[in-house]
């Protein structure tokens, strides 16, 4: 390396490199090709990544709709505080809550409703279709109008101007709302719309029911001293725990993390694309530096030293890496318009391609490093090449250099590409982890090939011609072997173990979750009707399965007088049940597919003491044990509880199912309202509709409708997550095909041998199916293994969802990666059917 | 004047213990500036091995080798480079140029091994002087073995080294073609005052030099 900084010697390596490239480019087309996909996967992720991270950053305000937002809940502030708000800038205040559209004919739909007032939104615009509808909702009007967004308009089969029914008002469909600047939820993969604070004064739309929340947003008059004000603004709503402050870059935080991991996701898979193409770079430079033996010798002979033969080769390569980073990185930058594009438009984002030198470094640093990695071992191999051997005229191959000092070198280099990776994730743990399996199974799969060949040797000995020569090629010195075990091997596990997992997911939410999960689910119910609601469903359909459980709000505040901040990290599993708003449940009796594992139920009828029941596996990942006191806070209560039982709790059947249940003689004094869920023989939607018409304060989520937009979801991400695995795939064959295009002259002389022995062309083909049916065989074997121990693990461990193999998704794969690679396999040799005599004889 | 080539007491063994092939067997002898040699002897004597040896391309065993009086004995691989660079060509029996260079590229390559750069003329020129004026941009497939012959004796002159060494040069030719080669060679060497040390088995050539070394068995007789 010392030598590119001698200016003459630099010279001379460059001169050397531009012409041997220029003559010899053909063969490192593999260098060129597996080193652009893999940049441009790599490229594609930081890209979209960086965008995406940035337009939420460049619209924090717009994404908040304010500078501050204050959350009260079910409550809406005093008008003292919203006054002193107005004194700091511009206020507008939103409702939001959940309830059900309807229409004549059509089951109703629910939805999330936002009530807003006419300064909303104060940062950014609610888009519409017509444009002007978004003003057309505050005309003052008979009949109110709503907007709605494109999903109910399909569900309800609504068009402009139709009316629908809002809680028993008629309103008005204004248009269609495409985009809100905050990314709700709903708006983008559910059900939303808009209507006005006034109509939803005037008609008294109020549902009660906890699942309402009060918005206010703020936009300061004086940009100057934004941290003073912020800070005011949040001494005045100090007095209650539950109000909940937001500042622009805190509403997007949770969709930076959702973007940020799945980019590390696509990092770590590219960089295993990459270290697959390094693989087949190591392979190309060893066979060009044998290739190029005689050369080598002769620029010894003549008194260029080996290290400036091999910084001649590695300034080709660094040459081709400059290139392809490059490209790939150009491409790159322009790859947000193109998600522009697949991105659903509701999300309202418009990604903008942007240039900075330090993305393309990053992207070059992390080539640089794959590259070192894989050519060390291969240029270092010409320091084996004797220039002697021109006096003799005889050749040794030589192989891969794994001199103690290239040893440690590469420990470093690796070391130092997983520790950039891991320092710039969040998910440390994880990283270092993929990267842990994933050197392991590249280990696994070279012991595999080397295992292979020496069950070859001992094992298996068959008299067959075809497979003597299957024998021979396995157990060669150049043999295929290793370098298809190891390319295609570490493909298949990652197609197979991300398809494992994408599978079980699927298959959970179509078929487990739907069998097990009420058709209905009740949400908010006022205790003043639910006895009526109840017998009315009851004599809509007598066979109905309907279960309603009283629910209040509670939060977690201490353990044995600890708090709960002190006893739990952010990152336990179980955090959630002790974070925020928990919704807690009673019950008299314990339920009966909540199996009581640890402790017992309790005596009826204490009034005075709170007893809890614990979710076991919150418990335990918290700590908990029998006899704990547990302090919560309900409705601005502390009150303490002592733990007397554990349940199992499967929350996979979506029914009501608590982390929290205390005993029913103490809830009685709380305030409260009620969940359900209803399974009925009879379409859930008639019920809904017959329901919502005499209830029409009720509102009832369609669990097929929930379930439906996951699996939408999840079906993008499973497309996605298959199509970077096949690019790893790709790779791997791009790989292996070099690797026989190398071998073709040994081939080809070794095939012209058996013809000359009077072997036939069937039985040469017999015996390369042979030798690819031994290799790719031991090769699933083992990639089975390791996907399936992976994948269970992620499903049982990571997901909490019970494994299951899918015997068809699994032959799907492997056959059609076989019947593609032996495809390619057979192409890239087809010169070796025909081998001719006549060269062999012109030594040539 | 101090010799060109001075090996004292060198001895070359392949292979270890037992199995050891004793192949030089304490040799001495030595080369003076601008003399010429030849060294003969029966297939499997140990010529090439000599050759090597002084190139610096095979370690000596044992002994003492200096080239312009440098011990290069022990010598690390860049320096061995720098020794044969400054002072050394080498003609080899299968010629061996660079298949992908042209003959001036090949010749130049000499010249860029010592940092001289833009030379192509020098190698031009030379290329001329052995009647090569119309192959210049050939690559080596397209030459005849006599031709290539040529390229690889120019670029083991270019630099003007202090000397060459030739294993069986001619081996591979026709006797026309190798007397033309001899000739070009022998005139070439007087012309610059170089040392010459040529393995052969051909007494007409033998008989050319200032004197003839004779190796029998790994010993000089
Ligand atoms: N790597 C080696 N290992 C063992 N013995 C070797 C090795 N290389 C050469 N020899 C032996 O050294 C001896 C001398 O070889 P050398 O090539 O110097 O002979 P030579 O005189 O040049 O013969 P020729 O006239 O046939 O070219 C031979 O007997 C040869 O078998
Ligand atoms: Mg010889």
């Amino acid at each position: 390396m010392a030598r590119l900084f001698n200016f003459n010697q630099f010279k001379l390596i460059n001169k050397y490199a531009l012409r041997d490239f220029s003559r010899s480019y053909k063969k490192l087309w593999v260098i060129t090709s597996t080193l652009f996909v893999s940049l441009l996967l790599l490229s594609l992720t930081f890209s979209v990544k960086e965008a995406l991270n940035s337009e939420i950053e460049n619209n924090s305000k717009e994404l908040l709709g304010g500078d501050f937002q204050v959350t009260s809940g079910i409550d809406p502030l005093p008008d003292e505080i919203i006054d002193q708000f107005k004194a700091l800038g511009e206020v507008s205040s939103t409702i939001e809550f959940a309830t059900m559209l309807s229409k004549e004919g059509e089951s109703p739909v629910f939805t999330e409703l936002r009530a807003v007032d006419n300064r909303y939104p104060l940062y950014g615009a609610i888009e519409t279709r017509p444009q002007i509808a978004s003003e057309r909702i505050f005309v003052r009007s008979e009949k109110p109008s709503v907007l709605i967004n494109e999903s109910i308009q399909k569900l309800l089969k609504l068009n402009l101007g139709d009316d629908v029914v809002i809680m028993g008002q008629q309103f008005e469909v204004a248009g269609l709302v495409s985009s809100v600047p905050d990314l709700v939820e709903s708006a983008v993969f559910g059900e939303f719309a808009i209507i006005s604070m006034e109509s939803y004064e005037k008609f008294g739309l109020n549902s009660g029911g906890s699942f309402l929340d009060h918005e206010y947003r703020i936009k300061f008059n004086n940009s100057n001293q934004v941290e003073e004000q912020e800070e005011f603004l949040r001494s005045i709503v100090a007095y209650d725990d539950s109000i909940e402050t937001l500042l622009p870059g805190e509403s997007g935080q949770s969709l930076s993390r959702v973007i940020d991991n799945f980019s590390n996701f696509l990092n770590l898979v590219s960089v295993s694309a990459m270290v697959i193409a390094g693989i087949g770079i190591s392979n190309t430079l060893l066979s060009f530096v044998n290739q190029n033996n005689t050369s080598v010798a002769v620029k010894k002979s003549i008194g260029f030293s080996s290290s400036f033969i091999q910084t001649m080769y590695f300034y080709e390569i660094l040459l081709i890496l400059i290139l392809t980073s490059v490209i790939a990185y150009l491409i790159g930058v322009f790859s947000p318009l193109l998600a522009n594009e697949l991105l659903p438009k509701t999300l309202g984002i418009d990604l903008k391609p942007t240039f900075s030198f330090l993305g393309f470094l990053n992207i070059f640093f992390i080539g640089l490093l794959v590259v070192l990695i894989f050519s060390i071992p291969s240029l270092y191999s010409i320091s084996e090449i004797k220039a002697g051997a021109l006096f003799r005229n005889t050749f040794n191959p030589v192989s891969l250099n794994f001199s103690l000092k290239n040893i440690l070198l590469l420990i470093v280099l690796i070391v130092v590409l997983v520790a950039y990776f891991v320092f710039q994730t969040e998910q440390k743990f994880y990283t270092v982890l993929y990267f842990v399996a994933f050197f392991v199974t590249i280990f696994i799969f070279y012991g595999v090939s080397k295992l292979l060949i020496l069950l070859m040797k001992n094992v298996y000995k068959f008299s067959n011609n075809s497979y003597r020569i299957a024998y021979r090629n396995i157990v060669a010195k150049k043999s295929l072997a290793p370098i298809m075990t190891i390319s295609l091997g570490i493909g298949l596990t990652l197609l197979l173990t991300l398809s494992f997992v994408a599978n079980n997911l699927k298959k959970e939410i179509s078929d487990s979750i739907p069998s097990m999960a009420p058709d209905l689910f009740f949400v908010g119910i006022d205790r003043d009707i639910q006895s009526n609601l109840e017998s009315f469903i009851k004599g809509v359909d007598p066979n109905v399965e309907l279960e309603f459980s009283p629910m209040a709000s509670a939060s977690f505040i201490s353990l044995n007088g600890i708090p709960i901040e002190e006893v739990v990290s952010e990152s336990n599993r179980s955090a959630w049940v002790v974070e925020g708003d928990r919704r807690i449940s009673w019950s008299e009796k314990p339920k009966p597919d909540n199996p009581i594992i640890e402790g017992e139920w309790w005596e009826l009828g204490n009034e005075n003491e709170m007893f809890i029941s614990m979710d076991s596996r919150a418990a335990y990942d918290l700590g908990m044990k029998i006899n704990d006191k547990i302090t919560l806070n309900i409705l601005g209560r502390d009150v303490t509880g002592v733990v007397k039982n554990f349940r199992e709790v499967d929350y996979r059947d979506i029914s009501i199912n608590f982390a929290i249940i205390i005993n029913k003689a103490f809830a009685n004094k709380l305030p409260y309202e009620y969940v359900g869920t209803l399974k009925s023989e009879l379409s859930s939607s008639d019920i809904l509709a017959k329901v919502v018409e005499k209830f029409p304060n009720v509102s009832a989520i369609k669990i097929d409708r929930i379930l439906s937009q996951v699996s939408d979801v999840l079906n993008k991400v499973f497309i996605a997550v298959t199509a970077i695995s096949l690019i790893v795939i790709v790779i791997g064959l791009i790989v292996i095909v070099s690797a026989v295009l190398v071998q073709t002259t040994f081939r080809r002389y070794n095939n012209l041998i058996y013809k000359i022995l009077g072997v036939d062309f069937p039985t040469i083909l017999k015996a390369m199916t042979m030798e690819f049916a031994v290799i790719y065989g031991t090769l699933i074997f083992f990639a089975l293994t390791v996907a399936v121990i992976s994948s269970y693990l992620v499903v049982e461990n990571t997901l909490q969802l019970s494994w299951q193999f899918d015997l068809g998704l699994t032959l799907w794969i492997l056959v059609s990666t076989a019947l593609v690679s032996f495809i390619l396999i057979l192409l890239a040799n087809r010169s070796i059917f025909s081998p001719k005599v006549y060269p062999l004889i012109r030594n040539e | 004047m101090s010799a060109a080539i001075q090996f004292n007491n060198v001895s070359l063994s392949y292979g270890i213990k037992d199995d050891a092939v004793e192949v030089l067997k304490a040799i001495n002898f030595s080369v003076e500036s601008e003399e010429v040699i030849s060294i003969v002897g029966p297939s499997g004597s140990g010529k090439t091995s000599i050759i090597m040896l002084a190139s610096g391309l095979e370690t000596a065993t044992k002994g003492s080798i200096k080239i312009n009086s440098q011990e290069i004995v022990g010598l690390k691989e860049n320096e061995l480079s720098e020794v044969r660079r400054k002072n050394i060509g080498i003609v080899f029996q299968s010629f061996y140029l660079i298949p992908n260079l042209t003959a001036v590229e090949n010749v130049s390559l000499s010249l860029e091994a010592n940092q001289q750069f833009n030379l192509e003329k020098d190698a031009e020129n030379l290329l001329d002087e052995f009647g090569l004026s119309h192959r210049f941009h050939h690559l080596p497939s397209e030459l005849s073995g006599g031709e290539q012959q040529r390229v690889a004796i120019a670029r083991a002159l270019i630099n003007k080294p202090k000397i060459i060494l030739a294993d069986e040069p001619t081996g591979n030719l026709d006797s026309a073609n190798s007397d033309s080669m001899m000739d070009l060679l022998f005139d070439y060497t007087k012309k610059s005052q170089t040392s010459l040390v040529i393995v052969t088995h051909d007494n007409s050539i033998a008989n050319r030099c200032d004197r003839i070394v004779e190796i029998r068995d790994g010993e000089i007789v």
